[in-house]
């Protein structure tokens, strides 16, 4: 997120699309709720089902799965006709006014550069960058008359999404649609706050990433980000995702967002730090965050002259490694062994069934989890045969959260700590101790020998706490946080990171949370004041948000270029005439770190958005060096169709995304509309979690929602003959699943072009394991992908329902 | 001073964490009520769920409403069934609650016919005698499930992240849900149920659906079976049951 959920309440329209906080983060609603109680906030629901959020909106929109984008690019497009965007933001900080190469173009649903290599459709983005002057600047046009300029690209490129067009390709009706983009334009004014809430609903598809940009895209233009009421608000789906995000549980990453090595493009240090270091932004201390970590994993093995142990950093093979390519591997057999680690996949994961075939060809399978799971059990899945499977299983029971201490990092990035409430049960350990014991273990083997032992006999592991079975959490905190390599102490921020290798740090955005409280007496993850100066929520003084315990990031753009908050009854930061005021950590050059001498607005106002190599907000994504905002699949975002789709794109002759990832095998496999009419969606319940491997487990929870159902519309159930609470079967070209109908007028049929579409809504929290047994709706999901995260296109599949 | 809950049902999201928190204070166990179309199961409060959110769909001409109800004992100010229990296991308490003294209560099922809400429930099944058991708005003086007495909320307050729910004083309460109605004109039907209704009640409600399209009894209907009230006869009756 941007902001964080406590500054819900200082909007004045909250516009939630594709997600569904009431019952998924039901603490983020209160927020809203506060809002609408304290100021009037205007609550706008899109959503293809009337879900509990909706129930409280202004205004709620139905809208096809799978068609964001147009809906999005529809508001836009409106606010560029009636001059509802806010200029003077634009202008200054956003890329508006930079010229874009004039050989960019958009044909036929396809943008310039469309290539083949190795057979597969890829873009050449050559024509996605600026035009430069003979001095390598960015040539623009501060009129925004330019017809190269961002905005007139833009401008011409969403004037396709006009009202009536959006609304035959989203199934929103027209007047409801017009009211969303007035009500949501409205905030394209310095005294108004918009923000963007979207979960899963925006990011899982084949064009999650471009659905992203579209919102983002849109705030920019409204001037809604770095203000306070403002923002981009992806909700996380589990409580410490963004956590472990942070440390990189991605495979294309290393802790605090530095990219991955990649043996090819980055054979040594040098290769490295040259090609994924910025000139401009913040990025550009790259090779600080990046050698400092080093230091925290090697220590006095890391130096310069050995390149502070680079080569001892695994490598990316060029190949791509993400859930769904995993377990592909897995299933040719090229995996040997697997850890779930707090992790379900036979019930979470894409095509259940596939999934859980693949390991079958595993050797060994380790699950550390609170209750035996659908992945630990899928050995007796019913319809396997237990002879047949030869892995071996490891079971390690986990300690649940309130049974270990830590930290957990919310999806506004305040990093707080949680303390320890009772003992785990049994032989449960937390997953520090395992890790600890499973390290050294490992670590043991390799002393008798093994490839490549320098790696792992050489890192830094020393957590032990004299006379404690359980490590040292606070010493792994500290090299988190980082520390003197000489001394020892603590960092206070980022700021004193060097690439000397005098400092160590794990992940540098974590910088300063472990860092004790002058007034407080405690670290910072641990503080719990209350005070709140502003009244806007920020506490200042509780936890900790990262960077820098900045709770708005990019809030330099919360004023006009000379440093006048546009909106004083929500001020962040200001320039008084002489100096700085700040109620948030400037999220920019406002003190000169050596002298101490405050830097006047005029600087700042170059490059607000201090993390861009442009400096400001891009609402074009121009391959423009490291960092480039431009994704695989386009510099803007254009509407296509979900791999499974009841219509032919309206937009274009292209379909589909021509990236879109699709994988191979069963899991794959396509539906048409004629044997697949209706469309698929997936969602979540307030009553459980995830695969709900802890829910379905507790009484009180499994007796609030026992059963599997399907939901679907009346009119739907009507013409089939299904009557509330018959058993159906929802098959599609992957599989079948059963279910009870669940028939309420919270579904109904959308017009799509004139024709009726209907929407079969399925929970996905199922399996055949706990107490509430029940098929999972992933068993009927499939391996299609977003080619910039990978993530599986979850919410928009096609399928046929029927009586069972 | 009496104590009371506003439950303002414009701010429910329908999480059913006051549910849970119920169940777990007071170490109640799960039921196993099955499926319903509309998601809210259990139902209905039974001897071991003193609590649920009803809820309430409806499409009102393409425009869906859906409402979500919290629903257990009143707490009422004049109580009917403390009126109709004549084995003495019913009492209204000066801080509000009424609650029951389970070793007294003889499954007469009076209370039941007398509540105008049919709250009170009869644990049937499982160890020990059949007895009556429902919500005691977590006020057990000097036992281990008192909140109340010790000047806490009750646990479902506690739990609720909605805001829907705020515990004080009646008369404090009655004074600011008016004064939500009056400052946010069209928001509230003009009612605040509880206040009057049945003699009045410690549960309150706010609306902006009218009550008795959310199930609630309208005062204007005589309280069903109210006739049950308790007579010399039927004690007779129950007493001699007893002994024999
Ligand atoms: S709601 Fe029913 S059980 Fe509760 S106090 Fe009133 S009459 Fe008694
Ligand atoms: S806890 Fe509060 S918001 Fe949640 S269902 Fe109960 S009353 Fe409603």
């Amino acid at each position: 997120m941007t902001n964080h959920f406590i500054d819900y309440k200082n909007s004045d329209v909250v516009m939630v699309i594709g997600a569904n906080p009431a019952e998924n983060h039901p603490q983020a609603m209160k927020w809203i709720l506060r809002g609408k109680a304290e100021r009037g906030t205007k609550l706008i629901v899109v959503d293809p089902r009337f879900t509990k959020t909706a129930a409280h909106a202004d205004i709620y929109a139905p809208i096809r799965p799978g068609t964001d984008i147009a809906f999005l690019l529809g508001i836009i497009n409106y606010a560029l006709e009636h001059n509802l965007y806010f200029h003077d933001y634009v202008v200054n900080y956003t890329n508006a006014s930079f010229l874009v190469d004039p050989n960019f173009k958009f044909e036929d649903g396809l943008f310039s550069g469309a290539t083949t290599k190795d057979g597969q459709f890829v873009y050449d983005p050559t024509t996605w960058q600026y035009q430069k002057d003979k001095d390598g600047k960015i040539k623009r046009d501060p009129t925004l008359q330019d017809p190269n300029c961002v905005f007139q690209v833009l401008k011409r490129f969403v004037s396709r999404y006009d009202i009536k067009t959006v609304c035959r390709v989203t199934g929103t009706p027209e007047d409801v649609y017009r009211q969303v983009c007035e009500l949501y334009c409205s905030t394209g004014r310095p005294d108004k706050a918009g923000n963007i809430v979207y979960a899963m609903g925006i990011t899982q598809h084949t064009y999650g990433s471009q659905n992203v940009r579209a919102v983002a895209i849109l705030q920019l233009l409204l001037g809604n980000i770095g203000i306070a009421g403002g923002g981009i608000n992806a909700q996380r789906g589990e409580s410490n995702v963004q956590g472990s995000t942070d440390m990189a549980m991605l495979y294309h990453l290393l802790p605090g967002y530095l990219s991955c090595p990649d043996a090819t493009r980055h054979p040594t240090l040098k290769d490295y730090l040259e090609k994924e270091t910025p000139k401009t932004s913040f990025w550009s201390n790259t090779p600080k965050f990046l050698i400092s970590q080093l230091k925290a994993w090697f220590g006095a093995k890391a130096t310069p002259e050995n390149e502070f142990c680079y080569q001892w950093l695994p490598k990316l093979d060029g190949k791509e490694h993400s859930h769904m390519a995993i377990f592909q591997s897995m299933a040719e057999g090229k995996i040997k062994g697997f850890f779930a680690w707090g992790q379900n996949p036979a019930v979470g994961g894409p095509a259940a069934e596939p999934t859980r075939k693949a390991m079958e060809k595993l050797d060994w399978l380790v699950v550390v989890d609170l209750f035996e799971t659908e992945t630990a059990a899928f050995w007796r899945r019913p319809g396997a045969d237990p002879r047949k499977i030869k892995t071996e299983v490891f079971f390690l029971p986990a300690a649940f959260s309130y049974e270990k201490e830590g930290t957990v990092s919310n999806s506004g990035r305040w990093i707080q700590y949680r303390w320890k409430a009772v003992d785990p049960p049994g032989d449960a350990k937390s997953d520090l101790w395992i890790v600890d014991r499973l390290f050294k273990a490992v670590r043991e083997e390799y002393r008798k020998g093994g490839r490549f032992p320098e790696p792992i006999l050489n890192m830094v592991w020393d957590y032990d706490a004299p006379g404690s079975e359980e490590p040292d959490i606070n010493k792994v905190a500290l090299e988190i946080n980082g520390y003197e390599v000489d001394t020892g102490k603590p960092l206070p921020g980022f700021a004193k990171l060097t690439n000397t290798g005098s400092t160590a740090c794990g992940c540098w955005i974590y910088a300063g949370y472990w860092y004790p409280d002058p007034d407080l007496g405690v670290v910072a993850a641990k503080r719990r004041d209350r005070t709140d100066k502003t009244g806007l929520g920020l506490y200042p003084k509780w936890s900790f948000a990262w960077p820098a315990n900045r709770r708005i990031v990019y809030n330099r753009c919360s004023c006009d270029p000379s440093g006048r908050p546009w909106d004083p009854a929500r001020a962040l930061v200001y320039w008084d005439g002489s100096k700085w005021v700040t109620f948030d950590v400037p999220d920019f050059g406002a003190k000169d770190l050596a002298t101490g001498a405050e830097i006047p607005p005029e600087k700042s106002a170059q490059n607000p958005f201090i993390m861009v190599p442009e400096g400001v907000g891009r609402l074009f994504g121009a391959q423009y060096g490291p960092r480039a905002a431009a994704l695989k699949d386009g510099p803007l975002p254009e509407h296509y169709e979900p791999i499974e789709s009841p219509v032919r794109n309206l937009m274009s002759k292209q379909q589909n995304n021509p990236l879109a990832k699709i994988y191979q095998g069963e899991g794959a496999a396509r539906g048409k509309p004629e044997k697949y009419p209706y469309i698929l969606t997936t969602h979540r319940l307030v009553e459980h979690y995830q695969s709900g491997a802890v829910t379905r487990n507790s009484p009180w929870l499994t007796e609030l929602m026992p059963e599997m159902f399907v939901g679907i519309s009346p009119r739907l159930a009507a013409k089939l003959g299904i009557k509330p609470g018959d058993r159906v079967v929802v098959l599609t070209a992957r599989g079948k699943v059963y279910g009870r109908a669940s028939v309420l007028p919270t579904l109904q049929p959308l017009k799509v072009d004139g024709k009726e579409v209907e929407v079969v809504a399925l929970p996905w929290h199922w399996g055949y394991q706990g107490m509430a047994p029940g098929d999972s709706a992933n068993v009927v999901t499939a391996l299609f992908g977003d080619p910039n995260t990978f993530i599986p296109e979850y919410k928009a599949l096609l399928c046929d329902v029927r009586k069972a | 001073m009496p104590k009371a809950v506003l439950v303002d049902l414009t701010k429910c999201i329908g999480c059913r964490s006051c549910m849970v928190a119920c169940k777990q204070w007071n170490d109640l166990p799960a039921e196993r009520q099955g499926f319903v179309n509309d998601w809210a199961t259990p139902r209905d409060t039974t001897a071991e769920t003193w609590t649920v959110v009803k809820y309430y769909i409806e499409d009102k001409g393409g425009r869906v409403v859906w409402r979500f109800v919290k629903r257990q004992c009143m707490h009422c100010v004049d109580p009917a069934c403390v009126k109709a229990c004549f084995a003495g296991a019913l009492r209204k308490t000066p801080e509000g609650p009424v609650i029951q003294d389970p070793s007294r209560c003889i499954a007469c099922l009076y209370c039941f016919n007398a509540c105008p809400f049919q709250v009170p429930r009869y644990r049937t099944g499982g160890e020990g005698p059949v007895i009556m058991q429902k919500c005691r708005f977590c006020f057990d003086p000097g036992g281990i499930y008192d909140r109340v007495g010790q000047g806490q909320a009750p646990a479902c307050v506690r739990a609720c992240p909605g805001g829907a729910l705020k515990f004080g004083e009646r008369e404090a309460l009655i004074k600011e849900a008016k004064e939500r109605i009056a400052q946010n004109p069209g928001r509230y039907v003009n009612q605040v149920y509880g206040e009057s209704e049945f003699g009045g009640t410690s549960w309150l409600y706010l609306s902006d659906v009218p009550f008795e399209e959310l199930g609630f009894p309208s005062a204007a209907r005589p309280a069903m079976l109210s006739l049950l009230t308790w007579t010399p006869l039927a004690a007779g009756l129950w007493l001699a049951a007893k002994e024999a």
